[in-house]
């Protein structure tokens, strides 16, 4: 367990200082999009009503968090796998899942201040209240892990990598204009409600909006449902990250 | 032995036979060069030692641990140059070797030590704190071969070390890499350069479509060619191959360079022939001596596709 850790620290400086280059530019595009998102809701939506504001604003990070990990976090992992990038890290005295953990950390990490300042700037600029449990620090890290493990799943079962960009694309496509997160469930046809039931996207919207504001929302139910998705794609990466040719 | 590599058969989906029966052993301290053309899976040999990818057959086992079913105790023991560049775009040279010397359990005042040393003897030290991304593929190549020599493993694998790299650096690394073999490492190099092979190893293996088509040490590869001179003759540009006489034995062609056997008997009309081509315009130039170990390694991978054709016309 202490090579684990030790291997983890290692491969987050890695995969930090990798990107590290990049940094100050991905910084300031996910500031500018957080900027963008809430005074971009005003002029689409004119008048908006403060309740409109305060369930939009805090679907924001659930739509960031899917994007990063549908979106980012595959074809990341799908440019990596064609340049050979896993055979290096590979062929090192690492566990592989010690480098899917810093790797994921380091996605995460990059993705917190575009978050925070969509919240902060959507409560000030709307002037609704938020009612923050404790229960977000879990809720935002669930959320956050689900959605790469499932970026991390997408990313290493596709056997071509160059599908992997037209898959992702599918998928966030489904996930803007087809799920319950923007808007509430009832506003979907039954069939694709029910669809919802068991895909994650509604229970990690619940999971943001339950432990940042007073909105109702089935906190348990989302735990559990997000969790079990947790488990089951950790499991899936761990099996494919470990197989070999 | 410390590797022992026992009857290795890889096959991947779609049928493709990678390696074939292939069976060697390395022991410490000894530098084993392993030399094929592309595709002859002399990579994918490697990477079933450091568990990469998983053989069809065989069994590899590295101080007597199967290595085939413990793939981690594999990358424990083996330090890899890989055939691909690091990934080391956003880390400095400096920072790049440390972390591997620190990955590969040394401690951080003795990695930065060592860093600095095999820096200094590439000559990389102008480099130091410039970005991967900012450096040229040979001197990632380098920095790559540092990475692997840092912290080295009981085995090291350097898959092509020194492609890329400038001829008095690649005489660095070659120093190196017989320094690694005497303090113990069994090193497993992965080559095309057989000249630089031939000063370095101790033992090689040519492969060829999966198969190995000869081991043993230089010497002994090269007697195994007889005692039979070799002439080389170097076409001019575009000039037809000429019609070869009787003596000349054996004869390869390889674009523009036809070899051939001599016996000692008939060297001083081989160089007549040969001047008489030279003369008429149809080589460049022709050299006679001994057999090299690039002539057993021709004489042994017929690869190109042209060879057969070219065999034909020279007759």
């Amino acid at each position: 367990m202490v090579k684990w850790f030790r291997s983890y620290g290692l491969m987050c400086k890695w995969t930090f200082l990798s990107s590290r280059p990049w940094l100050s530019l991905n910084l300031a595009v996910q500031l500018g999009i957080s900027v963008a998102f809430i005074y971009g809701m005003g002029y689409f939506y004119g008048d908006i009503a403060t309740a409109t504001a305060k369930y939009l604003t805090t679907g924001s990070p659930t739509i960031v968090l899917l994007t990063v990990g549908l979106v980012v976090v595959p074809q990341v992992v799908a440019s990596m796998r064609s340049e050979g990038t896993f055979d290096y890290i590979w062929s090192l005295p690492v566990p592989r899942m010690a480098h899917i953990a810093a790797d994921a950390t380091n996605t995460f990490g990059s993705m917190v201040p575009g978050i925070l300042l969509s919240i902060i700037l959507g409560k000030f600029h709307f002037g609704f209240d938020l009612n923050i449990s404790w229960l977000v620090l879990p809720a935002v890290l669930l959320t956050a892990a689900t959605a790469t493990f499932v970026g991390y799943t997408i990313a290493f079962a596709v056997p071509k990598p160059m599908m992997v960009n037209i898959i992702t694309q599918l998928m966030i496509f489904f996930v803007m204009m087809f799920s319950p997160v923007m808007y509430p469930s009832v506003n979907l046809p039954q069939w694709l409600q029910s669809v919802h039931t068991v895909l994650p996207i509604q229970y990690m919207a619940d999971l943001m909006r339950g432990t940042l504001t007073d909105l109702p929302a089935n906190i348990g139910q989302s735990f559990l449902v997000v969790g079990a998705w947790f488990v089951g794609t950790f499991i899936l990466t761990y099996f494919m990250v470990r197989r070999r040719n | 032995m410390l590797l022992e590599i026992q009857n290795i058969t890889k096959i991947y989906k779609g049928k493709v036979k990678a390696n074939d029966n292939i069976s060697l052993s390395i022991a410490e301290g000894e530098v084993f060069g392993l030399l094929g053309p592309n595709g002859a899976g002399k990579t994918t040999l490697v990477n079933q030692v450091i568990g990469l990818t998983k053989p069809t057959s065989g069994s590899i086992t590295i101080n007597g641990v199967d290595a085939i079913a413990k793939p981690d105790y594999s990358r424990e023991v083996c330090s890899f140059q890989a055939q691909v560049q690091a990934p080391i775009s956003g880390l400095s040279t400096m920072q790049a070797i440390e972390l591997a010397g620190r990955i590969r359990g040394g401690k951080k005042a003795e990695v930065h030590k060592r860093a600095l040393e095999l820096a200094e003897k590439l000559e990389l030290t102008e480099w130091q704190k410039t970005l991967g991304l900012n450096i040229s593929g040979g001197v990632r190549r380098l920095v790559a071969f540092c990475m692997a020599a840092v912290v080295p493993g009981k085995i090291v694998i350097l898959d092509e070390p020194t492609n890329d790299v400038d001829p008095l650096r690649r005489r660095t690394i070659w120093q190196e890499v017989q320094t690694l073999a005497k303090q113990g490492s069994a090193v497993l190099l992965v080559t095309h350069n057989i000249l630089e092979a031939e000063r370095v190893v101790d033992r090689l293996a040519i492969i060829d479509q999966g198969q190995v088509k000869g081991m043993g040490t230089p010497a002994s590869l090269k007697e195994s060619e007889g005692d039979v001179m070799r002439l080389e003759l170097i076409l001019e540009p575009k000039a037809a191959a000429p019609s070869l006489p009787d003596f000349l034995k054996k004869p390869v062609v390889i674009n523009r360079r036809i070899l051939s056997d001599v016996q000692p008997k008939n060297t001083t009309k081989a160089i007549e022939w040969a001047r008489g081509l030279k003369e008429n315009g149809t080589i460049e130039e022709f050299y006679l001596g001994p057999a090299t170990l690039e002539d057993v390694y021709v004489r042994l991978v017929k690869t190109h596709e042209d060879t057969e054709h070219h065999e034909r016309d020279a007759r």
